[in-house]
């Protein structure tokens, strides 16, 4: 059975439905997404069912999709390759999860109901397709499907400065697109597939990618030369994916993107759009430049602890509720790349346990900010006072998703960092790749980040109650909210318990990835 | 009776708390009402399930574990580790608990939010108790973040208090920044010995087996309220008073030091010097900072600093049994004074509520208490005879070991402080002891005795800081397993600190009508300004970075955008005057010229005759050479 062409398409084939449908039944719109929606969690729990967490990847579906003879040139082949595997799968259920809670938090949405869901379900199948593709050039196709509904999303049912902000996103990750295809277009002229051994067959399939034997000799990127192009293609490729991730200094689209954007779609952003640059790093660039990888090493701790640090310092100094949200996001994120650059098992696998644990606590956080906003429209944090004495519910699932995002043991947030950080310190006794400074300096991060958070439960929840913002009514959680929140705290609190569950996918990717792909490397230590 | 307990009776005294504080979160309305009897009942069931065995002396040997996380070739397991010393403390921390709990009923009867007041109760305890079980210094760890967590949340219980809030972010920041380098610690052990198991972690001498220690002991800086980051303590008074005898005596700032007990065999003598410091300078400026403060509560919070100082100057020493038996004295005394506090400012909140300026917790208002709350008074003046160290009460013992401990070491600093403790200790409590039931009072109003649900509490605690329970009996040989040292101490240091004791008491008489002095100003002055000061740093720095990040990351981009606008409006220069202007050009040149054929065509017989005569001699002149 084609799970994953079934968990791309389904949504894709549902916004073509959709379309179809006059614009006036606006309550038959969310329904068709929610169904969708579930449909995607059924499938996903038959695949989970299905998975063998040793097996490396699975579910594959290889069709032939561009085959053009060029004479001299050889022959271009683009393949539609889909599969999944421990890094992969856990971030498709993730995907699955908080698109169901975005069609919830989405409900009310009040302008062209249909334009917008049609986007949302067209958003879904482009996330899945990019986390599944193997082909570079299928991945591409669906990486530049999610910036388009993501820019209209924004800039059609954001904030009041929602053009400035999504102009700025669409130029931004345009950006780093650019530098992904430069460098794509680069692999794809160097690789060949060793399937066809006597003749010259120009492939983008990634796995092809990642082994150095398929480089045509004399290439541009060809492993064996001595030029600097593979480092160049790496820095290209990193930069392509950090800005997606984002890491500083290329992450001031995220903080107006967020702010601009309405609550669901900060949430997508957050959880999942965030996570396609950790993703990016782990599946293209590292693997396929592992020399690069080597050799930047400390460059890409150091983006990752200036990250971490920078990001936690502007939180601290943020007005705004959701705009502390965002950079706590920077923060956060800066931990998967300290993780990925330590190039240990625990420290890929803590990388790759943060993206998730970041995907559900953070889709928390901006529900939490959009609960607010809902009902006020203020998300100054200088507006309120004592919001525990009226909203109680509310104040309790605030302090589980501020304490899961400051790392409190016992929610998810903290096995990524504490994973990240055995790889890291281990990283200078074992490869020396990451100094032993940089994990040091990171652990203030924590202390920043429960800084923030402490601070601004301190102002805006504990005190006498005070809303200087108008307001009709200032009621607690509705059922609709708790069912977005309910589900999230109780996954956050799950793999922070039970942090196997997890790990037995993550678990042999880990392995293999710094195993096999990184000895090729290592031994190429400049 | 069998001969080994299974687990199971352990992991029961860590699951009955666990669903006690569940149970007071989820139920709800009148139902709500029997949480606090409920809770109650549960912990002193959960205190009855470890003693049984404890007081018949079965052994519970067996040792449990699962894995829980394991990743690349590392896997971190969760187990039990059930020795005499786990042991003692999960008994005595349950016993704590459970009076808190009791007290708890009385204390707070009538107000709201006691289902949230008895979850984190419960949850408080259930950390507690993980810790103390804990077989892995990483579980160890998680359980030592909950614990902060907790304590987080009761100190913060009156929310709607600023003050509150503000002393429990200020609590949970400053543990934190310890906990930090308990992180590092941790990290640094973990890299050397490739394990976190309790049994197993090892050093190699060298200075990171130093710095691994420090990070750690930093660790229990923050949390036990050590110097330089104790200034939580005192200000986390501002949470209910049963909650400050649990943070005080069983749970909180006890984590710090047992976590001490059990990793202090691989400190290095670097180390352990440094805690002995440590542990100086904090039990000599709590001791300072209890003599020189007027609330009830903040005088035992500063001696809670100075007793913690005391045992980790002890732990510094290596008389790890010594400091572990003041441990759990202290957790009695302690967990006494605090609810026998509670009780006087219960009743005197009663007593005072028709007089809004009251301030019933400044000693200074109190006074002849004996004779209207009795049961307390002789709770709260055993519990102070042994904080003192009052020959016939269990502070008495430990402090004779940690004397003669540091007796033997040949630092004059050390014995300096350490007599200089003895002498101040009965001094402020005694100070306390007299302002509070002793003196005539300045008010006239009738206090009630607190009910016997608060009574019964105190009273067992004092009972259970007098030594026959701890020289008699089965918990005697329990100690003496762990102690591995007599109790004699050379007949010289008993009789000095005696003298010393009566010297010091003595001088608390003569000079019990002084005025006292009523400053704060070790934590207000100093350690605050510090701490402001930092914060604002701190804060200036994240300033600096969003203006940064808006003046010039964003700068850069918008010019980056504008200079792209820029070159777009120069290329529509170029596409409208070069590139328009050439394709213009063109034409107008292709018209001119087109002029000029059409001018040579123009159709007159004379001029086509005149340009064909031309052509004819130009082609006669070409063929000719």
């Amino acid at each position: 059975m084609p799970y994953l062409s079934l968990l791309i398409f389904i949504p894709v084939a549902a916004a073509l439905a959709t379309l179809l449908i006059p614009a006036r039944y606006t309550r038959a719109f969310p329904w068709i997404t929610l169904g969708v929606n579930m449909l995607q969690l059924i499938i996903f729990i038959a695949m989970t069912l299905h998975f063998s967490s040793g097996e490396g990847l699975q579910f594959a579906e290889q069709h032939a999709w561009i085959s053009l003879s060029l004479n001299t040139w050889g022959e271009l082949q683009a393949e539609y390759l889909v599969a999944v595997d421990g890094l992969s799968f856990p971030l498709v259920g993730l995907s699955v999860l908080i698109m169901l809670i975005a069609t919830i938090s989405s409900w009310n949405v009040s302008r062209s109901r249909k334009g917008y869901f049609a986007l949302l379900l067209i958003l879904n199948g482009a996330i899945i397709g990019s986390f599944c593709a193997l082909d570079f050039l299928l991945f591409y196709v669906f990486f530049e499907f999610m910036l388009l509904p993501m820019y209209f999303l924004i800039g059609i049912w954001g904030g009041p400065k929602r053009e400035y902000a999504s102009i700025k996103f669409f130029l931004y990750t345009l950006l780093g697109s650019i530098l992904i295809l430069i460098v794509m277009i680069g692999l794809y002229l160097s690789v060949q597939s060793p399937e066809r051994a006597n003749e010259v067959v120009h492939t983008f399939n990634v796995l092809h990618m990642q082994h150095l034997e398929n480089f045509i000799p004399g290439s541009w990127l060809d492993a064996t030369s001595t030029g600097t192009w593979r480092l160049w293609a790496f820095a290209l490729l990193f930069v392509g994916f950090a800005i997606k991730l984002p890491a500083v200094p290329f992450h001031t689209w995220l903080p107006d993107a967020h702010v601009e954007a309405p609550t669901a779609i900060s949430v997508i952003l957050a959880a999942l759009l965030l996570k396609i640059g950790g993703y990016g790093i782990l599946r293209f660039v590292y693997p396929v430049f592992p020399d690069g990888a080597v050799y930047f090493s400390d460059w890409v701790a150091g983006i990752g602890v200036v990250s971490i640090i920078y990001g936690a310092l502007n939180a601290l100094a943020s007005k705004d509720l959701k705009r502390l949200i965002a950079y706590s996001s920077v923060s956060h994120m800066g931990f998967v790349l300290l993780g990925i650059a330590s190039a240990t098992t625990e420290g890929v696998a803590g990388a790759i346990y943060q993206m998730v644990s970041h995907g559900i606590i953070s889709a928390m956080l901006f529900l939490i900010a959009g609960v607010l906003y809902d009902r006020t429209h203020d998300r100054l944090i200088e507006n309120y006072s004592g919001l525990a004495s009226h909203m109680k519910h509310y104040t309790a699932f605030v302090l589980i998703a501020f304490f899961a995002s400051l790392g409190l043991p016992g929610f998810a947030g903290f096995i990524g960092e504490v994973l990240i950080f055995f790889g890291a310190f281990q990283s200078h006794s074992y490869n020396n790749l990451v100094p032993l400074w940089m994990p040091v300096v990171a652990t203030l991060g924590l202390l920043l980040g429960a800084a923030y958070y402490l601070w601004t439960i301190q102002r805006m929840f504990f005190g006498t109650f005070a809303v200087r913002a108008s307001y009709a009514e200032l009621n607690d959680l509705t059922a609709r909210e708790y069912a977005m929140l309910l589900p999230l705290a109780v996954a956050a609190l799950l793999f922070g318990i039970l942090p196997q569950l997890l790990l037995d996918f993550i678990n042999p990717f880990a392995e293999t990835f710094t195993g096999t792909w990184f000895s090729l490397g290592i031994n190429t230590n400049p | 009776m069998s001969e080994t307990i299974t687990i199971p009776v352990l992991l029961v005294t860590l699951i009955i708390p666990l669903a006690s504080g569940i149970l007071a979160f989820a139920v709800k309305g009148e139902l709500g009402r029997l949480v606090p009897i409920v809770s109650s009942v549960l912990l002193l069931a959960a205190y009855i399930v470890i003693l049984f065995p404890l007081l018949s002396g079965t052994q519970l040997t067996e040792q449990f574990s699962v894995p829980w996380l394991s990743t690349g070739n590392h896997i971190i397991r969760i187990g039990i580790v059930s020795t005499p010393v786990t042991r003692l403390m999960a008994t005595v921390v349950l016993f704590v608990s459970a009076m808190v709990h009791i007290f708890s009923i009385g204390y707070m009867a009538g107000e709201k939010n006691t289902g949230r007041y008895f979850g984190f109760l419960g949850l408080f305890t259930f950390a507690m108790l993980g810790l103390v079980w804990s077989a892995n210094l990483l579980i160890t760890f998680c359980f030592w973040e909950l614990v902060g967590f907790c304590s987080y949340r009761l100190i913060a219980h009156a929310h709607e208090k600023p003050i509150a809030a503000y002393a429990a972010t200020k609590a949970f920041l400053l543990t934190k920044a310890g906990d930090i380098g308990f992180l590092i610690g941790l990290m640094i052990l973990w890299t050397q010995s490739g394990t976190l198991e309790l049994a197993a972690v090892t050093t190699t001498p060298g200075t990171w087996s130093t710095i691994a220690g420090i990070c750690i002991f930093a660790g229990v800086v923050g949390k036990s309220a050590q110097f330089p980051l104790f200034n939580w303590l005192p200000d986390a008074m501002q949470g209910p008073t049963p909650v400050s005898a649990l943070i005080h005596a069983a749970t909180m700032v006890a984590a710090g030091i047992f976590v001490l007990v059990q990793v202090v065999p691989v400190f290095t003598p670097d180390t352990r010097l440094i805690m002995t410091g440590v542990g100086v300078v904090s039990s000599l400026a709590g001791a300072a900072g209890a003599w020189l403060v007027t609330d009830i509560k903040k005088i035992l919070a500063y001696s809670t600093i100075s007793q913690l100082g005391f045992m980790i100057l002890a732990l510094g020493l290596g008389e790890v049994s010594g400091a572990f038996t003041h441990l759990l004295h202290h957790a009695f005394f302690k967990a006494g004074l605090f609810l026998a506090a509670g009780s006087v400012i219960h009743a005197m909140h009663r007593a005072a509520q028709h007089q809004p300026g009251f301030d019933v917790q400044d000693i200074r208002n109190l006074g002849s208490l004996r004779k209207q709350m009795p049961a307390t008074f002789t709770g709260f003046a055993i519990c102070a005879a042994a904080l003192a160290g009052l020959p016939g009460t269990a502070g008495y013992i430990s402090k004779e070991i940690i004397l003669h401990a540091a007796q033997q070491q040949n630092l004059w600093w050390l014995n300096v402080a350490v007599w200089a403790i003895v002498f101040a200790t009965p001094l402020y409590i005694f100070r306390l002891l007299w302002f509070t039931f002793l003196k005539p009072a300045s008010h006239n109003l009738t206090v009630q005795e607190a009910p016997w649900v608060m009574r019964l509490p105190v009273l067992l605690l004092a009972a259970g800081s007098l030594t026959f329970l701890f020289r008699n009996g089965h918990l005697n040989s329990f100690a003496s397993q762990i102690l591995q040292t007599d109790l004699t101490v050379p007949a010289g240091i008993v009789i000095g600190s005696l003298m010393v004791t009566v010297a010091s008491l003595l001088i608390g008489w003569l000079t019990r009508n002084a005025k006292a002095p009523a400053t704060d100003f070790l934590i207000q002055t100093f350690l605050d300004g510090l701490n402001l000061l930092l914060v604002r740093f701190i804060l200036f720095i994240a300033t600096l970075a969003r203006s940064f990040d808006k003046k010039w990351i964003d700068r850069f981009i918008h010019i980056l955008a504008y200079g792209k606008v820029a070159l777009a409006h120069m290329a529509g220069f170029t596409d409208k005057y070069v590139v328009d202007g050439t394709v213009h050009g063109v034409t107008l040149a292709a018209r001119g010229l087109g002029g000029i054929t059409r001018s040579v065509a123009n159709g007159k017989i004379q001029s086509y005759l005149l340009w064909a005569i031309a052509g004819l001699l130009i082609f006669i002149t070409w063929m000719l050479y």
